[in-house]
Parts: structure tokens; sequence; C-alpha cells
């Protein structure tokens, strides 16, 4: 009897408790805000709470319906209090991230600076060409590439899991709006909790978006945007994707599990949801948007670095997306890798289909390298920086005619040369064989054979020059591959060597001096003067001409010079030689040996330089 | 499928068709026909959309689950739309000389649907985000049903209904955007409490007010910039839609424009439904001339009836299930304001049939939600992957011509 009595009292004084606080009673009551209050108010209103509940299951209260009806009434307007200093408590600490520290942080842990300046300052060498480069097919997107990318930081490292939790709210906060929760959810109003839960911290989030630099955009925006505008944005993206899924997310998950955790009903997992879903889809529609836009082969590189982020991230965002209802945030990121990596495909067999069909039809001027040829090969050394991931998604071989073909316009390539090694090797070489087959082309369109050999010379030796420079290269084409280029342009030198000194030399020969009959003296003059005549005129033509050729690598350009003076000299040495007397003896000999054999040496030297020869300073000289 | 493989798919499809020994005239007369059968297909499928006489006066009736706009019937609609997508790349791509693709009218109109499909991607995913919208006024509704539910009846529960149901309405009417204008009286409404800066004084007044309607109209704060418009985006769609005249009107211009107005019309009717930014709509014109437009034209004047009369009332969208909740959480509020302790046995069973009807309709949504925007995703895929297609094609072709061409 007695207890009953304490109980009817104890709920009297809760029931009038909970009725101080009647929000509806007057302005007063409404803006005075409990939990900011004195943690006595604090406790003895929870207290209250918990005893209203505690009546409500009782049996005694249930019976007499007079007070099931009262008790009913005095927690309705105790979970509308409750639900309101939800609200307030939420709200007053909706504060964004701070990520500067973060970003930082970030960068300088999980982004590796791989800067590809190296290999791509050369493009700024092509300035001095005639070739205007925008009349490259492929062109206009050189100068995008090399701003583009020589500040590119790549992902190098596949970490496991780098998410990093932080405190969105103080702990003391976070336990208030844990008692709160407690209560309104075992008094039935776990949808309130979840509707308010949910709508404060989704504007916070997208506080945090707004600090990070998540913009938002179409997918209309983005196929608008200029490539280089994205460029950036892209960088700028991987970045703060990261954060958001590492830190935002990962806490966002946390502060939920903290306040709702086994409170039933899976409210933590729904409060989540309701916060953090829509803000997901917001920041990976972005990815979206460029994993669908055109393809284009500057884009790869980028491309390959959103999906490198992307698959850094996924082990990540499915720990923090781990439930049946969040799951579809995890989806749409695969989804988004997927198409990213068949767009990087594509951008593959476009850059190698742009590299067999480049059509700049005009001879670069001096037989020297051809714009497409460095564009080519930086572009392959690239290629070859991201050759993890790249060799993870190229898996079949370059679609190469075979030689059984009559196709005139593609190139064969016999893969049985290539045993072993892998499809994305078979597509650097392949690339490599299609630009040989449209240089061929190009060649042909000098007038001089010599110079069409000089210029594959020049530009295969470029090429060899960049698979030895570049280690992950050499190995991929491989020891084997590069001898056959090697023997290719040397083989263009000798062909280069018969062709503009087999007829220099063919003066220097004794065969059709001797006059017949006689052979004492036994040399016919004429003959004589007029091979010295035509030699120098050849040589001196061949000079001329050749001094404007421009062979780049300075040991080339010496060797070949070495080669062409091992050949001329001594051939000239023992002809004048033998015959200088002859010459000598007759009138004017100076007409006819204009040359010395140091001024041949010296004349060599002049060779291959893209200079052209001042005869004036040359005569001054002897 | 590779792309690699994909160019060599359609290169083969080329050269067959260079290869094939068929006369022209067999050529045409196959592709007239094939045509005349996607004309046709596209004409049944949106009959079947379009609701049997006499079902036009359910709109009011109790059972909506299979009546125009309901969740049901966008579920066919999306369909029909999957249906005619297949069929149109079949007839558009496959055994098809390509080198159409770089010819007038081709040339242009295919660029345009491509524009256009990209404006699609970007509704469907303001309509996916529009039906996560629905999701909380569904939430909200359960509120309201959960409350009126409960046993015994009391004034709490009436008042915790009421507090719901008033917040649904403002957000499907979108007051709580305009809260600026008269932000006390909105804001009282929403709140059991209105609380004022002077009390707790821990956040100033302005900051308070500020998240609080950034919280309201969170539902409708969408993932696009605010200049963003659903509107904007169907009108830039029909601007430049014409029909093909002349010559122009049996060649594969048709499909091109048939597919496009399709789209057009399915993406007009999801914004038309579903709460999405900007969505008051502009109410587009097929032309009148051609057979199969029939359907589609009927289908579009009848939803645009039916837009035009919502238009007034507010903006919460077409979608059947989304009218019965705002009617519904009208009435409940109305009986909400004028409640009395004890009610009546009568206004009782009243307000019971009205929660019945509420409960039903979260049901439904429930239900109905998920496969829809699961849906709604399969048709983004779908565009994505056709615009690729397309896109490869017309890349193939062009790169045969500036082969040709040196």
């Amino acid at each position: 009897m007695d207890s009953t009595y304490n109980d009817h009292t104890t709920l009297l004084k809760a029931q009038q408790i909970i009725l101080r606080y009647d929000s509806t009673v007057s302005d007063d009551t409404r803006n005075h805000m409990i939990f900011q209050s004195d943690r006595n108010q604090i406790d003895d209103y929870l207290q209250a709470v918990d005893e209203i509940q505690r009546a409500l299951q009782s049996t005694t209260v249930s019976n007499d319906e007079e007070q099931s009806t009262r008790v009913n009434s005095t927690i309705q307007i105790a979970m509308a209090r409750l639900e309101d200093e939800f609200r307030n408590i939420l709200i007053s600490h909706t504060a964004p991230i701070e990520t500067e520290s973060l970003t930082e942080s970030f960068s300088s842990v999980h982004l590796t600076s791989r800067t590809s300046n190296s290999s791509l300052s050369e493009f700024n060498d092509t300035d001095d060409s005639v070739h205007s480069i925008n009349s490259l097919a492929i062109g206009n997107s050189i100068s995008s590439l090399e701003r583009g990318e020589s500040s590119t930081t790549i992902a190098s490292c596949r970490s496991t899991s780098s998410i990093r939790e932080i405190d969105l709210i103080p702990s003391d906060i976070v336990y208030d709006l844990r008692s709160i929760a407690e209560r309104m959810i075992s008094g039935g109003y776990y949808r309130e909790c979840v509707q308010v839960y949910g709508g404060v911290r989704k504007s916070a989030v997208e506080a945090s978006f707004k600090k990070l630099g998540v913009e938002k955009f179409s997918i209309g925006d983005i196929q608008r945007l200029e490539w280089e505008t994205l460029n950036t944005k892209i960088g700028k993206w991987i970045r703060a994707a990261k954060v958001c899924v590492r830190v935002l997310f990962a806490s966002e998950r946390r502060l939920c599990e903290q306040i709702f955790e086994n409170l039933g009903n899976d409210v933590d997992d729904l409060c989540f949801v309701e916060t953090v879903k829509a803000p997901a889809i917001q920041l990976f529609n972005f990815a979206e948007a460029i994993s669908i836009s055109r393809r284009s082969p500057e884009k790869l590189f980028k491309i390959l670095d959103l999906h490198d982020a992307l698959v850094d991230l996924l082990p990540d965002i499915e720990a923090v997306f781990e439930t049946k209802s969040s799951e579809s945030v995890m989806v749409q990121v695969t989804e988004i890798v997927s198409r990213l990596a068949e767009a990087a495909r594509g951008m593959l067999s476009e850059f190698e289909n742009a590299v067999l069909r480049e059509p700049s039809r005009v001879p670069v001027p001096g037989g020297t390298i051809h714009p497409l040829t460095r564009y080519v090969m930086n572009y392959i050394s690239l290629i070859s920086d991201y050759k993890q991931t790249l060799g993870e998604l190229i898996v079949s071989r370059p679609a190469a005619g075979s030689r059984y073909s009559d196709d005139l316009t593609t190139p064969d390539m016999d893969f049985a040369d290539h045993e072993g090694q892998s499809p994305l090797a078979l597509h650097l070489i392949w690339i490599i064989v299609i630009l040989q087959f449209n240089l061929e082309g190009k060649s042909k369109h000098y007038k001089d054979n010599s110079l069409a050999y000089v210029f594959m010379m020049n530009n295969i030796h470029y090429i060899v020059q960049k698979v030895k420079g570049s280690l992950e290269l050499r190995e991929m084409i491989g020891d084997r591959y590069l001898k056959k280029l090697t023997g290719k342009y040397r083989q263009a030198a000798t062909r280069y060597q018969r062709a503009t000194w087999g007829n220099v030399l063919n003066c220097l020969r004794d065969e059709g001096l001797h006059a017949t009959g006689s052979f004492s003296s036994g040399v016919s003059k004429t003959a004589l003067r007029e091979r010295f005549k035509s030699f120098n005129a050849m040589f001196e033509e061949v000079h001329r001409m050749q001094a404007l050729w421009l062979i780049p690598d300075t040991q080339l350009r010496e060797e070949l010079q070495i080669s062409i003076s091992e050949k001329l000299i001594p051939a000239y040495r023992s002809f004048l030689g033998r015959f200088r007397t002859h010459i000598e003896q007759g009138r004017h000999p100076e007409n006819y040996i204009k040359y010395a054999v140091e001024d041949l040496e010296s004349a060599l030297l002049d060779f291959f330089e893209g200079n052209a020869i001042n005869p004036h300073s040359r005569r001054r000289s002897q | 499928m590779s792309p690699t493989d994909t160019h060599v798919f359609f290169l083969n499809r080329i050269s067959i068709r260079r290869n094939q020994v068929v006369s022209m005239d067999n050529n045409h007369e196959q592709d007239l026909e094939e045509l005349e059968l996607f004309q046709k297909h596209i004409s049944d499928r949106f009959t079947q959309l379009l609701p049997t006489t006499g079902e036009e006066e359910t709109l009011t009736s109790d059972d909506i689950s299979d009546q125009m706009l309901s969740i049901t019937w966008f579920r066919k609609l999306l369909d029909t739309y999957l249906c005619c997508e297949s069929e149109f790349k079949a007839v558009l791509i496959i055994g098809r000389d390509s080198s159409q693709f770089s010819k007038p009218p081709l040339d242009r109109l295919l660029p345009e649907h491509l524009d256009r499909t990209v404006k699609a991607l970007d509704i469907c995913n303001a309509i996916t985000n529009g039906i996560e919208v629905i999701r909380h006024w569904q939430r909200l509704a359960q509120i309201a049903v959960d409350a009126l539910e409960q046993r015994p009846f009391v004034e709490g529960h009436v008042r915790r209904a009421k507090r719901a149901l008033n917040t649904l309405l403002m957000s499907m009417t979108g007051e709580d955007k305009e809260q600026n204008a008269h932000a006390g009286k909105s804001a009282e409404r929403m709140w059991s409490i209105s609380r004022r800066g002077g009390a707790g004084g821990a956040v100033a007044l302005p900051a308070v007010n500020h998240n609080r309607r950034a919280i309201i109209s969170r539902s409708l704060s969408s993932n696009f910039m605010r200049s963003w418009s659903a509107s904007k985006q169907i009108l830039a769609m029909t601007t430049n839609l014409a029909a093909p005249r002349g010559g122009d009107s049996t060649g594969l211009g048709l499909p091109v424009y048939l597919m496009s107005s399709i789209l057009v019309l399915v993406m007009w009717t999801l914004v038309a439904a579903v709460p999405c930014q900007e969505r008051v709509g502009p109410h587009f014109q097929l032309p009148r001339h051609l057979v199969w437009t029939q359907p589609m034209i009927v289908l579009q004047e009848k939803i645009g009836e039916e837009w035009k009369r919502k238009e007034k009332k507010g903006t919460s969208g077409l979608l059947a299930e989304i009218q019965v909740i705002e009617k519904v959480a009208q009435n409940l509020v109305e009986f909400a304001e004028g409640f009395d302790f004890p009610v009546g046995a009568e206004k009782a069973d009243e307000v019971a049939e009205q929660v019945a009807k509420l409960a039903e309709v979260c049901r439904k949504l429930e239900v109905g939600l998920g496969p829809l925007q699961l849906q709604v995703r399969e048709v983004f895929h779908r565009m994505v992957r056709s615009r690729a297609e397309v896109l490869d094609v017309m890349d193939v072709v062009a790169k045969i011509n500036t082969h040709v061409a040196c």
C-alpha cells in the first residue's frame, strides 16, 4: 500500500515537471531550453520522463482509464519537448569540419607527388619547328597534356584503411543527445528522432562540403567545361573526396553510433543514411559525370588518377557504407570505377588510332624529330608511369593488322615475336610500330631520299633513347625489340651514307682516269680535271645542303660525322696524293684542288648542325 | 566487351554491310519496313499506357495502384522507354551502313539527340533526388499514421500528428522555402516550440533561423546548383526538336526524332510527377500529323491538363500517391485544428478512415519507391551506354573519313 502511494506521488511529481515545460502553455516555457540550464534541471527532467514511461508500462496505470489518458498525454508533451531539445542541441553543433589541417595531412601522407616534368618538358622543344602543333590531329591536346600533367600528383600507394574519425560534437553533448534519443525511441518517437537528426546533420555535412570545395555540378555542366578547367577540378575533387570519405562520412557514422547504437530499430543506420546518402551521391556525381564524358587521349592520365583514387577509396567506402540501406553508394562508386576503366581502355585505343591516322604531311625541315614522335613518346612514358593501373586494365592485345592482311593502311605486328610480354607492353610496342608506320609515310614527302633517311634515323633514334631513358619503359618494351629498333636507325644511317656519299666517293675512284694505251704518265688530264671539278661541286652542294639538316642528338651527329669522315677523308687523301702533281703541273691548279684534307675535315663539322654555312667566313679561314 | 572489341564489332558490321550483294532497292524497302514497324511498336506501347475509357474518373477513387501517374504506371512508362530505346538502337545501328552517321541529316541530328540525352541524365539524377524527397514525406506521413493509430486517443497524439503533417504540407507546397516572407508563422507551425535567442543565448538568432530554414527546406535542396532547373532542361531538350520533313521523313532522321520525342515525353512526365528543382513546367507540343504520335499526344495532353489543374495549388508533383497524401494530410490537419476531446464516434470513424488511407499510401510508397528509384537508375545507365555506343560509331566513321581524306 505504501509503495503504491509512493509511486503515486513520484508520478504526480514527474507529471508536474513535465507540465512545467509544456511548450504550448506560454512563450516563456517555450523559450526556456532545459538542456541549456543546469545539470540538476536536466537530470530532473530526464528522470521525470523515465518515471512516466515506467508508469505507462505498469498495470496499475493501464487499468485506470482516466489515469492512463493523463499519463499518455503527459508523455506526448514530454516527447514534443525532447524533440525540440534534441533539435536545439544539434543545431548548436553544426560547425563544418576543420579542413585546412586535414587536407594537408592527407595530401602529404597519402599522395606522393610524382611529377612528370622531366618527360614532358620536351614538348617545349618543338616551338621552333615550322610544324604548328595544332596541325596534328591530336596536337591540340599537347599543350593541355603538358600543362595539366606537369602538376599531376598520383596516389601511388594503395592504402588499406586510412579512416580517421574526429569528434564532430563534444562527448558530453553526445551524452546528452544519447539520453534524449534513448527516451524518444522508447517512447515510440524514433521517426521524429531520425527526421530531426538527419535534417540537421545533413546541413552540417553540406556546410563541410562547402568548406572542402565540393561543388554542385550537373552532368551537363561537366560536359561543357574546358578540359583544362576540369583537369584542375579533378585534382581538387580527389583531395576533397578523400577527406569526405575518410574523415567526414566516417565521423558521421561514428557519431550516429555513439548516439543511437543499440537503441533499437536500426536507428543508428537510418540516421546515418539520412545524413550522408544524398551528400555522398552529390559528391560522386562529379566522378560519374567525368566517367561518361567524351573520350580523348589527353584525358587518359587524369582519368587514371581519378580511377586510382576511387579504387584507393573503395575499401574505406565499403567500411563506411557497409549496411544494406547505404549500399547504393558503394554500388554507384563501383559503377563509376568500372566506367572509368572502360574509358581508359577506350582512350588508349583512341590514342592508337590517332597515332595511326595523324595526317600532317608537311615534312619537318632538316629531317629532325617530328612533333608527333615527341608527343607519342612522352605519352608512352606517362603510360609506363601508370603501368600498375593500366597493366590491370589493359587485358587484351592491340587490334593490330596481321602480316597476312592486304590492308595497306595498317601496319603488321607479329605477336609471336613477343611471347610472354604483357598486353600493356604489346600495346606500347604496337604504338611504336604504328608511329614508325606513320613516320615512314611522312618520310616519303621529302624530295631528297638522303633527307628521308636522316629523318627516319633521327626519329627512331629518339624513340630508342626515350625507351632507354625510362627504366619502366625499357622493361616493358624489352631489349629484343629495342635491338630491332636500334638496327633500324643504323640501317637508316647506312642508307643515308650510301645515298649521299656513294656518288661523291665515285669521283675519287681510279677507274676511268687512265688514258687508254698510255702507261707512262697514264692519266688523262681532262678526265682528272673533270673529276676534281665534279667532286668539288658535289661536296660543296652536299656541304651547303646538309649543314642545314639537323641531328639534334650530339652523339648521333658526331658518330655520323665520324663515319662519313672515315670513308671520305682517306679516300680524298689518297686521291689527292696520287693525282695532285698532275694538276699542279697544269695551269690554275687552284681551280681544281679547292679543298685541302683539313678543309674537308672542318667542313664535315658543319654537317647536321641546322645552320646555313657562311661562304665568306670559310674563305677567310682558308 | 572492351572498347577495342566494340570497334572491331562495328567495323565488321560496316564491312559486312559493304560487301553485301544486295540491290539497293531491296535494302531500302527493308529499311522502310523496319521503320514502319518501329513506329507501330511505339504507338502500341504508348496506347497501353493510356487509361482505358471509364477509368478516367478513378483519379479520385481509392485504388490508385494502376491509374495514370501512379508508381506502378511510372514503372510501366519507364519499361516502355527501355523497350523503345532498345529497338531504336537496333534500327539505328545494327546492320546499318554507318557512313550515314557522318552525312546530313544524321551528322546534326545524332549530336543533338546525344545532347538531349545528357540533359536527361541530369533529370534522372534530379528525379532520384526527388524520390528521396518523397521518402521524406512518406516518413512524416507515417509519423501521423503512428500517432493517430494510438489508443487511447489523447490530445498529445493529435498534436504529434499535426506537427508531422504540417511539416509535410509545408515541404510539399514549397512554403518552407519562402519562410523569409512570413517566417514567424510557418516556423511556429513547424516547431512545437518557437525558440527565440534570448533564453539560452548560446546561439545568436539569425544563425539559428538560418539553420532552421536550411533544415526545413532541405528536402528540396538538391544535388545541383541553384541555377539548375528541370523545366529549363526540358525546354532546352525541346527547342531544336523538329520532325523531319520531305525526303528525310523516311530516312534515319525519323527514328532519331522519334526517340528524342519519347525521351522528352518521359522526362517531362517524370518532372511533372516527382518533386524536383524548378519543375514549373513548359508544355511542349508534339507534332500532330504523324500517326505514331497520337497516343503520346493524348498522354501528354492528359498530364498537361492535370498539371495545369494542380499548378495553382502547389508544386508537390503529380504522382498519384503524393496527391493522395497531400489531400489526406489536409483533411487530417483540418480535423486536428478542430479537435475536441472526447471525439465522437462518427468523427472517430471518419478520422480512422483517413488514417487507413494514409497508411495504405505509405505502404505503397514503402514498397514502390525503391524499385522505381532503381529503374530510374537503370534508365540512366541505359542512356549512358547508348550514348557511348553511338559516339563510338560516330568516331569510327569520323576516323575512316579522316583516313580517306589523307
